[in-house]
C-alpha cells in the first residue's frame, strides 16, 4: 500500500528513466492549468522587458535614499546571482571564491579611477577592464579545475578567497608601497562617467536614482548575453558537462575548456556588479567582502534554482527584501507570521486540518498566555505595543516576559531546533498533535530571541533555508529537476 | 531563429542606451531644507554595533544615550526620540550606508550620533555633509576624520573623545619617559583602529630612538603563542591596541607562560576591569574612572537604576556627552530660528561652539578650534593591581 | 635555540589541535566521500560546551572538583554534546541527500555551518568567552612543568598533547581492532559491496560522525583552555583541519595526525621565523600546492575511479 504522505513524483538518484524534464508535462486540472500553460508560453525577453518597466516606474512611487538605495542593492544581488549561477547552476562547479571577483572587480576599478595612484580612467575603459581583469583572475582560479573535482575545487576555491581577503586587508605595505590601503580601504574613488559627462553620486546626501537605472541596465545587458549563451552550443556543452563529465569527455567536449570558460564568466559578471557598487560608494573597504555574503548569494542561486536564470533573479529578490524587512523589529514581526500563515495553507490547503491546526495554536496560545499572566505579571509584560495592530495583537498571544532569564533563550531555541527535526520524523496525527507547541514555541522564540538580534537571526535563517531548500526541493522554485548519474 | 535573437539583441542595446541617457538627468527632489518645528518630536538617531563581535560596544552605547535622551530631553524643553541603527562590524560599511540614507531622507532627524566605527564614518560622512546633517561619534578615533582632506574629514562631523593622533603618542611618551622603555613591541590586527594607532605609537617611539618591532595579526587570532614567542626576552613593553580585553588578558598570560618579562600595554579598547586584569598591566583611556568626580554620583546612580547589573564601561559615557553635546545644538538651533529649525545645517553650524560645564569624562568640554575634536584632550593611563583594580598613574 | 625549542612547542600544541579536528574530517570523508564543512563549527561548539560546563562546575577561580577531575569532566561534556550534534548533522542534513549530485550535500553543509555559527551567536552574544584556566588554581597548570633548555613546558601544555595523543591511539585501536571498525574500514573501501555483505550503513556512518564529532569536541577544549574562543573560530579551524587532513592523505587515519602536526609545525615556523602577517598565506599556498601535484596527501593511495 503506497504512503499517502510520501513524496510524489520521480526521486532523485532513484527513478532515472522517469525523471524527464522538459516538454512532457502533465497540464493541471482547470483554470489553473490554462493559466500556467498560457504563462509557460510567454517569451523570457517579455518577462525581462516586463520586469525592467517596473523597476524603471519604481522611484515614481517611492521616491527616498534608502529605497533607492535597497533597489540598488537588489540589483547588485541579481548580477551576482546571475554570475554565480553560471558557475554552479550551468557548470555545476562548487565556487566559493566568488565574493574574490566581485572584489577584484571593485578594487581594479579603484585602481584605476581614484586618488590612490592618480589615474582617472573614464568609466567606459574601466569597467570592460575591471571585467577583463576579473575574468582572467576567474581563468586562473579555474586551472586548478583541470584536476580537482568537487570537494577539492570547492576548498581550493575558498582558499582564493583568503588569499584575497589577506592580501587586501594587509596591502598596505606589500614591498614597501601602499598597493590596496589595508583595512581602510580606498576612498575618494571617481564616480562613473559616462559620455564625457561625470554621474555624481549623490545630491545633498541623497543618492542619485541614475545609478539605479545605470545597474540596471547593466542587469539588462549582463542576463541577455547569458541567455544567449545558455542557447549556443557553449550552454548545451555546460549542461552536458555539468550531468555527466565523463560522458561529455568520451563525446570530445573539450571538458577543461568549458570549466574554465564557466569560472571566467562567472568571475567577469561579478567584476561588473563590483564596478558599480564602487561607483556608488565611492569608496571601498575590504570588509565589505566577507564570507556571509557568500552564503546570501549562493542562498539567492539554491533558492531561486541553480540553472534558471529568472529563477536566480527571484531568488536575490526574495533574499534581499528578506534581509531588508528583518531589520526592523516591527516589520519582521508580521514578516513571520505572514510566512508562517502562508507556510501552513501551503503545507495543507484548505482542509479540516488546516482548522485544527491554526485553531488549536490560537487557543493554545491563549490559554499559555493567560496563565503565565495569571503565575507572574511581569512574564507578560515585556511587549511594548510597537502601535501597530499586528503588534497589539501580539500582545495578547505570545509570551514575552519582561526580563527575560539567560538559560531562556538558549533553552527555548535548541528545543525549536529539536522539536522542528522530530516533525521532519513524524506522520499523520501525531505531527499535526506536535506542530501547535512547535509553532507557538516558533512566535515565542522568535519575539524572545530572534527579534532582539536581528543580526545573527538573518544569518540563521539564510543557513536553515539552505539546508532546507537542498533537503526538501533542490531544484529550488523554478529550477530543473537534477538526476546524477552515478 | 538567428533573426529574432537579433532582434532581441538590438531591442535589448536600445533599451539600455535609452536607459543610459536618461542616467545624469536631473535627480529626484531633496527633502532635507524643509523646516521642522522644535515643538514637534525630533529624532536623534545611534549608529553602532548592535550586534555582531563589537556589539558589546554599541549596547553600552545605546543604553547610555538612552538615558541621556530620557534626563536631558526635558531639560533643553525638547521631545526627542532616539533611533537605534545597527552597523554590524562583520557586513562591512555597507549597513552604514544604507542607514545613512535612511536617516538623511528623514526630515525629522536632526543629528546622529555616531558611527561609532570609524570605517563606518569614513564611508558615509560625506553623505552626512552634503545632507547637512550633524553626526558626533562617541568612539570613531581615526585620525583622518578630523584632520584629513576635506573629503574625508568633513565639516558636519564631530567627536567627543580624541583622536588616535593624542592616544598613540600619550601612551608613547609614558612608556618613554615614565617607563623607561628601550624595547617596545607593536601589535596591530589588520583593522582600521588598532593599525592608526600602533602607526601613531610607532612614530613617536621610533623619534625619541626607541626600538621598535611591529607584528601583525589577524583580528580572529585568540592564541598568541608564535606571537608571544616572537617578543624579544629583553623587550620591555608590548602595545596591544585591542577591542577585545580577553585578548589582552591572554596575550599577559602568555607572556607569563612563557617566561617573558615584557608587559602589556592596552589602548582604550581593552579598558575593562572584569575582563583585563592581570596584574602589573597597562591601560590607556581617554577619560579617568568617571565615578571618580563627585558631581557625577547621581547621574551614574540613575543609569544603574535604569540598567540593574549592568557594569560599568568606557564606551558608554561619551554616549552620554555626545547626546548632551548634540541636545545643545538642536536647542540652540531651535533658538535662533524662532521655535523652528529652518535647515539641519544650523544643528551643524551650532555644534561648535557647544561648552558643556562639567562634563561626564571629567572638566568642562568644549571642542578645538582646529579641529572637531575636544580640545585639550589627554589620555588617562591606569596600571593594574592586585587586586584588579585599574589605578591612575599619568 | 629557544626560540626554535618554544615554536616546537607551539607547532606540537597547535598540531595536535589540528589532528584531532582532521581526524574527523577524514573518518567522514573515507565512507562518505564528503567534505563536512561543518565540522569546524562542531569543533567551535564543543569549546562553549565545555565552557558552560566550566561555568556549571563553578568556574575557573572556585571550581567544586579538584582542577584534574575539572577537566576530564568538561572534556566529556563536550564530547558528548558534540556527538550527539554530529548525529543530528548527519541525520538531518547529509542522509536526505546521500544519493544526490556530489554537489547537494556540500551546498547542505555550507548552511548547516553557517546556521550553527549563527546560531551559537544568536543565543550566547559574540563576546569571547575565555576559560580563564590561567586562574584554575593559582596558575599550577601554567606555571608548573618541566625546562628544557631555558624553555619552560607548562603543564597544560603536556596535558594536552597527551590526551591528544591518548585520542588519536585510542580511535586508532578503535577503527583497527574493533568490528565496528572493521565495518568502516570495508564500507569507505566499497559501500555497495559492504552494504551487500551485510553491514549496517547508516550504524557505520554514525559511528563515523559520533567519534569524528567527539573528536572535534575534546580539541574544542583543549583549543579554549589556551585561548578564548567564540562563535566566530570555527570558520578557520575547519579551513586549518581540512588543509591537515588533505596534507596527510584524507581517508588514512595515521595520515590525519600526521597532517596535523605538520600544519601546526609549518604555521608555527612561518610565524615565529618569517612573519606573523603573511603566515596564512603561505599555509593556504602549501595547501594548493599539495592538492595540485599530490592530491592523495602524504599517507593517502592514489584514487583511482572504477569508471
Amino acid at each position: 500500500m503506497t504512503d499517502p504522505n510520501e513524496q510524489q513524483g520521480p526521486r532523485i538518484g532513484k527513478d532515472e528513466w522517469v525523471a524527464r524534464h522538459g516538454d512532457n508535462r502533465a497540464r493541471r486540472a482547470g483554470i489553473a492549468g490554462t493559466i500556467e500553460e498560457r504563462l509557460r508560453g510567454v517569451p523570457w525577453w517579455a518577462w525581462l522587458a516586463l520586469f525592467t518597466g517596473a523597476v524603471c516606474l519604481l522611484p515614481l512611487g517611492v521616491d527616498s535614499g534608502y529605497a533607492r538605495r535597497i533597489a540598488f542593492d537588489t540589483v547588485i544581488y541579481m548580477l551576482l546571482a546571475l554570475g554565480l549561477n553560471v558557475v554552479v547552476g550551468w557548470g555545476g562547479l562548487l565556487d566559493l571564491g566568488y565574493v574574490a571577483f566581485f572584489g577584484v572587480g571593485a578594487y581594479t576599478y579603484a585602481f584605476l579611477s581614484s586618488d590612490k595612484f592618480d589615474l582617472h580612467l573614464p568609466a567606459i575603459l574601466t569597467i570592460p577592464l575591471a571585467c577583463a581583469v576579473g575574468g582572467a583572475i576567474g581563468l586562473l582560479v579555474g586551472l586548478p579545475s583541470r584536476r580537482l573535482v568537487g570537494d577539492y575545487l570547492a576548498i581550493v576555491t575558498l582558499f582564493f578567497f583568503q588569499i584575497f581577503l589577506t592580501v587586501t586587508n594587509n596591502g598596505e605595505n606589500l614591498f614597501g608601497t601602499d598597493v590596496t590601503g589595508g583595512p581602510n580601504g580606498i576612498i575618494n574613488v571617481d564616480p562613473l562617467g559616462l559620455f564625457g559627462r561625470e554621474l555624481p553620486v549623490s545630491t545633498d546626501g541623497v543618492f542619485n536614482v541614475s545609478y539605479l537605472y545605470v545597474a540596471l541596465a547593466a542587469f539588462v545587458v549582463v542576463y541577455v548575453a547569458l541567455r544567449f549563451a545558455d542557447q549556443s552550443r557553449t550552454g548545451r556543452a555546460w549542461r552536458s558537462l555539468r550531468e555527466d563529465p565523463l560522458a561529455a569527455e568520451l563525446m570530445g567536449m573539450p571538458v577543461s575548456w568549458l570549466k574554465l570558460m564557466a569560472f571566467a564568466f562567472g568571475a567577469a559578471v561579478a567584476a561588473l556588479a563590483g564596478t558599480l557598487v564602487t561607483a556608488l560608494n565611492a569608496s571601498v573597504f575590504p570588509q565589505s567582502f566577507e564570507f556571509p555574503l557568500l552564503i546570501t548569494i549562493y542562498t539567492m542561486v539554491i533558492l531561486g534554482g541553480a540553472g534558471s536564470q529568472a529563477g536566480v533573479v527571484m531568488g536575490a529578490i526574495l533574499i534581499s527584501v528578506l534581509l531588508e524587512v528583518l531589520r526592523e523589529p516591527g516589520d519582521a514581526r508580521g514578516l513571520f507570521y505572514a510566512v508562517g500563515l502562508l507556510g501552513l495553507f501551503a503545507a495543507f490547503r484548505f482542509s479540516s486540518r488546516l482548522a485544527v491546526v491554526l485553531g488549536g495554536t490560537i487557543a493554545f496560545g491563549l490559554v499559555a498566555h493567560a496563565v503565565a499572566g495569571a503565575v507572574n505579571d511581569m512574564w507578560t509584560a515585556g511587549l511594548e505595543g510597537d502601535g501597530s495592530r499586528l503588534g497589539g495583537w501580539a500582545t495578547h498571544w505570545v509570551i514575552v516576559p519582561a526580563d527575560l532569564a539567560s538559560w531562556v533563550t538558549p533553552v527555548s531555541y535548541i528545543g525549536l531546533v529539536a522539536l522542528t527535526l522530530v516533525l521532519t520524523l513524524l506522520r499523520g496525527w501525531n505531527r499535526i498533535a506536535l506542530l501547535v507547541p512547535t509553532l507557538y514555541l516558533a512566535a515565542f522564540v522568535w519575539e524572545n530571541v530572534m527579534l532582539v538580534k536581528p543580526e545573527p537571526t538573518r544569518f540563521v535563517i539564510l543557513g536553515a533555508l539552505l539546508v532546507a531548500v537542498m533537503v526538501a526541493r533542490p531544484e529550488g522554485i523554478l529550477g530543473e529537476k537534477r538526476v546524477e548519474i552515478v | 531563429m538567428k533573426r529574432q535573437r537579433w532582434i532581441a539583441l538590438a531591442l535589448a542595446l536600445g533599451a539600455t542606451a535609452a536607459l543610459a541617457s536618461t542616467a545624469g538627468a536631473s535627480p529626484a527632489r531633496v527633502s532635507g531644507a524643509q523646516a521642522v518645528s522644535c515643538k514637534s518630536t525630533l529624532k536623534i538617531a545611534l549608529v553602532t554595533p548592535l550586534t555582531g563581535g563589537a556589539g558589546f560596544i554599541g549596547n553600552e552605547q545605546l543604553s547610555w544615550a538612552k538615558y541621556g535622551v530620557k534626563t536631558l530631553a526635558a531639560k533643553y524643553g525638547l521631545k526627542i526620540t532616539l533611533l537605534a541603527g545597527d552597523t554590524p562590524v562583520e557586513q562591512g560599511p555597507a549597513p552604514a550606508q544604507a542607514l545613512a540614507q535612511k536617516y538623511v531622507g528623514d526630515k525629522s532627524v536632526v543629528a546622529v550620533l555616531g558611527p561609532a566605527t570609524s570605517g563606518a564614518v569614513a564611508a558615509t560622512s560625506k553623505t552626512y555633509f552634503d545632507a547637512g546633517l550633524a553626526h558626533i561619534s562617541p568612539s570613531a578615533t581615526r585620525t583622518s576624520l578630523t584632520k584629513g582632506t576635506p573629503r574625508e574629514a568633513t565639516a558636519a562631523f564631530f567627536r567627543v573623545v580624541p583622536g588616535d593622533y593624542i592616544q598613540g603618542p600619550s601612551d608613547a611618551n609614558y612608556m618613554i619617559t615614565k617607563l623607561n622603555a628601550k624595547k617596545v613591541v607593536l601589535i596591530d590586527f589588520q583593522e582600521p583602529y588598532s593599525v592608526g594607532l600602533a602607526d601613531a605609537a610607532q612614530a613617536v617611539l621610533k623619534a625619541k630612538g626607541v626600538t621598535t618591532i611591529r607584528e601583525s595579526t589577524s583580528v580572529k587570532t585568540t592564541d598568541f603563542s608564535s606571537l608571544v614567542t616572537k617578543v624579544p626576552n629583553d623587550a620591555d613593553i608590548v602595545f596591544f591596541p585591542s577591542q577585545q580585553p580577553e585578548d589582552a588578558q591572554t596575550f599577559g598570560q602568555q607572556l607569563l607562560e612563557q617566561g617573558k618579562k615584557a608587559k602589556v600595554f592596552g589602548g582604550d579598547g581593552t579598558n575593562s576591569p572584569d575582563k583585563f586584569k592581570l596584574t602589573g598591566s597597562y591601560v590607556s583611556n581617554f577619560a579617568p574612572d568617571i565615578s571618580g568626580f563627585a558631581y557625577n554620583k547621581a547621574l551614574i546612580a540613575g543609569w544603574k537604576k535604569d540598567n540593574p547589573g549592568a557594569t560599568l564601561g568606557s564606551f558608554g559615557p561619551p554616549a552620554y556627552l555626545a547626546v548632551q553635546v548634540a541636545l545643545n545644538a538642536i536647542k540652540k538651533a531651535c533658538d535662533l530660528g524662532n521655535g523652528e529649525i529652518k535647515d539641519r545645517r544650523d544643528v551643524v553650524r551650532n555644534v561648535k561652539r557647544i561648552v558643556v560645564k562639567n562634563s561626564i569624562l571629567g572638566g568642562d568640554f568644549r571642542f578645538s578650534t582646529k579641529s572637531n575634536d575636544p580640545l585639550n584632550a589627554k589620555f588617562y593611563i591606569f596600571q593594574i593591581q592586585s587586586n584588579g583594580t585599574y589605578k591612575l598613574v599619568g | 635555540m629557544d626560540t626554535f625549542i618554544q615554536l616546537t612547542l607551539n607547532g606540537l600544541t597547535l598540531g595536535s589541535v589540528y589532528a584531532l579536528i582532521a581526524l574527523g574530517y577524514s573518518l567522514v570523508y573515507g565512507i562518505l566521500k564528503l567534505l563536512n564543512f561543518a565540522h569546524g563549527d562542531v569543533f567551535m561548539v564543543g569549546s562553549f560546551i565545555g565552557f558552560g560546563a566550566l561555568q556549571l562546575l563553578g568556574g575557573s577561580t572556585d571550581p567544586i572538583v579538584p582542577v584534574w577531575l575539572l577537566l576530564i569532566l568538561i572534556t566529556l561534556a563536550a564530547m558528548a554534546g558534540c556527538a550527539v550534534l554530529g548525529v543530528a548533522i548527519e541525520r538531518f542534513a547529509y542522509r536526505p541527500l546521500r544519493d544526490a549530485p556530489r554537489i547537494a550535500p556540500l551546498i547542505s553543509a555550507l548552511g548547516v555551518s553557517f546556521f550553527l555559527a549563527y546560531s551559537v551567536q544568536l543565543m550566547f552574544g559574540s563576546q569571547q568567552r575565555d576559560y580563564d584556566a590561567f586562574s584554575l588554581d593559582g596558575g599550577v597548570l601554567f606555571l608548573t612543568g618541566f625546562n628544557i633548555g631555558n624553555v619552560r613546558v607548562p603543564l597544560l601544555r603536556i596535558v594536552i598533547i597527551l590526551s591528544a595523543f591518548v585520542l588519536m591511539v585510542l580511535l586508532w585501536l578503535l577503527v583497527t581492532k574493533t568490528r565496528t571498525g572493521k565495518a568502516m574500514r570495508a564500507t569507505s573501501y566499497d559501500r555497495e559491496a559492504a552494504a551487500m555483505m551485510g553491514i549496517d550503513i547508516d550504524k557505520v556512518i554514525v559511528f563515523a560522525f559520533v567519534l569524528g564529532s567527539a573528536l572535534a569536541g575534546a580539541a574544542g577544549v583543549m583549543f579554549a583552555l589556551r585561548a578564548p574562543t567564540a562563535a566566530t573560530i570555527g570558520f578557520i579551524a575547519g579551513l586549518k583541519g581540512f588543509t591537515a587532513a588533505v596534507i596527510g592523505g584524507i581517508g588514512s587515519i595515521p595520515g590525519a595526525m600526521a597532517g596535523g602536526l605538520i600544519l601546526g609545525f609549518a604555521e608555527a615556523f612561518t610565524q615565529g621565523y618569517i612573519s606573523t602577517r603573511w603566515s596564512d598565506l603561505f599555509v593556504f599556498v602549501i595547501l594548493i600546492a599539495f592538492m595540485l601535484l599530490r592530491p592523495q596527501g602524504l599517507f593517502g593511495k592514489a584514487d583511482i575511479k572504477k569508471v
